[in-house]
């Protein structure tokens, strides 16, 4: 089944074509990568798909509602949300505020305290809950996020580069945690890097400037001349 | 701890009622006490807007003339009682302070505080330019108190309203902020963009800020025309607006005792210095610069701030002893 689905979408900056005709979609359970090189329209296609930019042209659909139009708080709601390149918490509120507010939305029919202590415990974040989040490391600020989107209880988790700025033992661990949040939602992963693509997705899609030029497999991906030439370079291969 | 707070606040409560009994005797002080509990009122609204949700609205002294001036015009030529006119006055404020603030909303910080200027310029030209209602430059004397049963609320009746008004004022805003709703505001001000998209309607918790920080502002600004019985364009200017947003800068945004110390200590300095009109805003001039300066918390903040720094020592202490242990 279909979870999100794009059809068609453009998106230009004052006559710089940011996404030209792009088309994709993402079943239930799955994890779609996108890679492609800086400034090659993958935050543009989050920030459409996430509703807080507006596509030229196109189409987008998510569990079947037309979502063309929807702000990021409507989308929320339904069940689809998203994290931010530049990590993004309420820096000056503690943890426990920050996951307040997160709870907001879903109030009464959210979370239970026995689920929220399992998310606590399995992104290991009970020991900083009355720390200002500003104060956390980048690696438990990005747990944050995770856990902040983890109680609006997603089907569909956009990530726009999760590893970016972790140290080396850290990236290994975030991964770890993404590939146990598989098990929780689907996923949707921005990252340039195809090391962590290849572990985490199960296709991914390739963008090179504001095209896409490819979708498969990570394995068939690597095989893909075009993106081998363009854009991964040949010690890939 | 959250007994602390509440037994804080019902001392508060306590000596806000008595203190106009204390003034009694002397109408000079009952009645800088008077205009200290209207600018209390204006000062926990401006906290609403400046502290929790983090806009800074200098519109409001141009909302509050708005509610004056209808107030009056509804008593004076309509003939209504003050206590109808003055909830229809607010609402009608707050319904052109919504109106007003809707294209603002998208705007944030500096860019938000300079449109709201703009609004409060054209309020100030809106009531020099419509003498029909406001009686232009020449101002409107001679407002009468409000009615109360028969007779006039005048003397320390009056001056128990205005703290009973205050008071409350301040009670709904202690309550509001622990609302999902207050929650709402804050996570808007910390981050409005990942408030909308973990689900927080950003434009229409901004709406029903600017609607509530409005009717503050009217409710003001109505007894403020019946307590003082002149109101004027001058009234209800820009300048009253930065006075009340240095009342809760002062005192320290964002929590409750803050507009109360601020307005304490600085509502009833004009008064005082009267005979020094020249260094009365050469004195505000400068306590702008040193709050925005040093003390960009305000008195309370700063006394937050240094309690933490205190505990911090403390913890830090024991866990030196821990470790020697």
């Amino acid at each position: 089944m279909k979870l999100l689905d794009v059809n068609g979408l453009s998106k230009s900056f004052g006559g710089v074509a940011a996404l030209r005709q792009v088309e994709g979609h993402s079943v239930v359970g799955e994890t779609l990568g996108m890679i492609g090189p800086n400034g090659s329209g993958k935050t543009t296609f989050v920030n459409i798909v996430s509703g807080h930019v507006r596509p030229d042209m196109g189409s987008l659909t998510f569990d079947g509602i037309d979502i063309a139009g929807k702000n990021p708080h409507q989308l929320a709601a339904i069940g689809l949300c998203r994290t931010y390149q530049a990590v993004r918490v309420f820096s000056s509120l503690s943890t426990q505020q920050n996951i307040d507010n997160a709870r907001l939305l879903l109030s009464h029919r959210g979370l239970d305290q026995a689920e929220l202590s399992e998310l606590l415990d399995w992104l290991k974040l009970d020991h900083v809950l009355g720390k200002s989040a500003g104060s956390l490391t980048l690696f438990e600020q990005r747990r944050l996020e995770l856990l902040m989107r983890l109680v609006l209880k997603p089907k569909l988790i956009m990530l726009d580069e999760p590893v970016g700025g972790l140290a080396v033992t850290e990236v290994i661990e975030m991964i770890q945690l993404l590939k146990q949040l598989k098990a929780r939602c689907s996923i949707f992963v921005i990252e340039h890097t195809m090391r962590v693509i290849k572990e985490l997705a199960d296709r991914v899609m390739v963008l090179i400037a504001g095209e896409k030029v490819a979708d498969g497999p990570p394995l068939d991906i690597l095989k893909n001349k075009r993106v081998v030439d363009e854009y991964l370079g040949a010690q890939h291969a | 701890m959250k007994l602390h707070s509440k037994t804080i606040l019902g001392l508060f409560v306590l000596m806000a009622l008595m203190l106009p009994l204390a003034a009694s005797g002397n109408k000079f002080f009952a009645f800088v006490l008077g205009m200290t509990f209207i600018s209390l009122l204006w000062a926990t609204g401006m906290n609403l807007m400046y502290g929790y949700v983090g806009l800074m609205p200098l519109m409001f002294a141009g909302v509050a003339g708005v509610a004056g001036y209808a107030m009056v015009h509804f008593t004076r030529t309509l003939g209504w009682s003050f206590w109808l006119a003055m909830p229809v006055a607010s609402l009608l404020a707050a319904a052109v302070g919504v109106a007003l603030g809707l294209p603002s909303l998208r705007l944030k910080g500096f860019y938000f505080t300079l449109c709201s200027l703009v609004i409060q310029t054209v309020l100030t030209l809106a009531f020099i330019f419509f003498p029909t209602y406001t009686n232009g430059d020449t101002g409107i004397n001679q407002v009468a108190p409000p009615d109360w049963f028969g007779g006039e609320l005048t003397g320390l009746g009056m001056d128990m309203m205005l703290a009973v008004v205050a008071v409350a004022g301040v009670l709904f805003c202690a309550w509001l902020v622990k609302t999902p709703l207050g929650q709402r505001f804050v996570a808007i001000r910390e981050d409005d963009v990942l408030a909308e998209g973990l689900g927080i309607q950003v434009v229409r918790c901004k709406i029903i800020a600017f609607f509530i920080v409005s009717l503050y502002a009217g409710i003001g600004g109505c007894f403020y025309a019946a307590y003082v019985g002149f109101i004027s364009p001058r009234a209800y200017d820009v300048l009253v607006s930065m006075n009340i947003w240095l009342f809760v800068a002062f005192g320290g945004r964002a929590t409750i005792a803050g507009p109360i110390i601020g307005t304490a200590i600085l509502a009833p300095i004009p008064f005082l210095l009267q005979d020094l009109q020249a260094f009365k805003d050469i004195l505000s001039g400068v306590l702008i610069i040193v709050v925005t300066l040093m003390m960009p918390g305000g008195i309370y903040g700063a006394y937050v701030a240094w309690r933490s720094r205190q505990a911090h020592v403390a913890s830090d202490g024991d866990k030196v002893q821990e470790q020697r242990v």
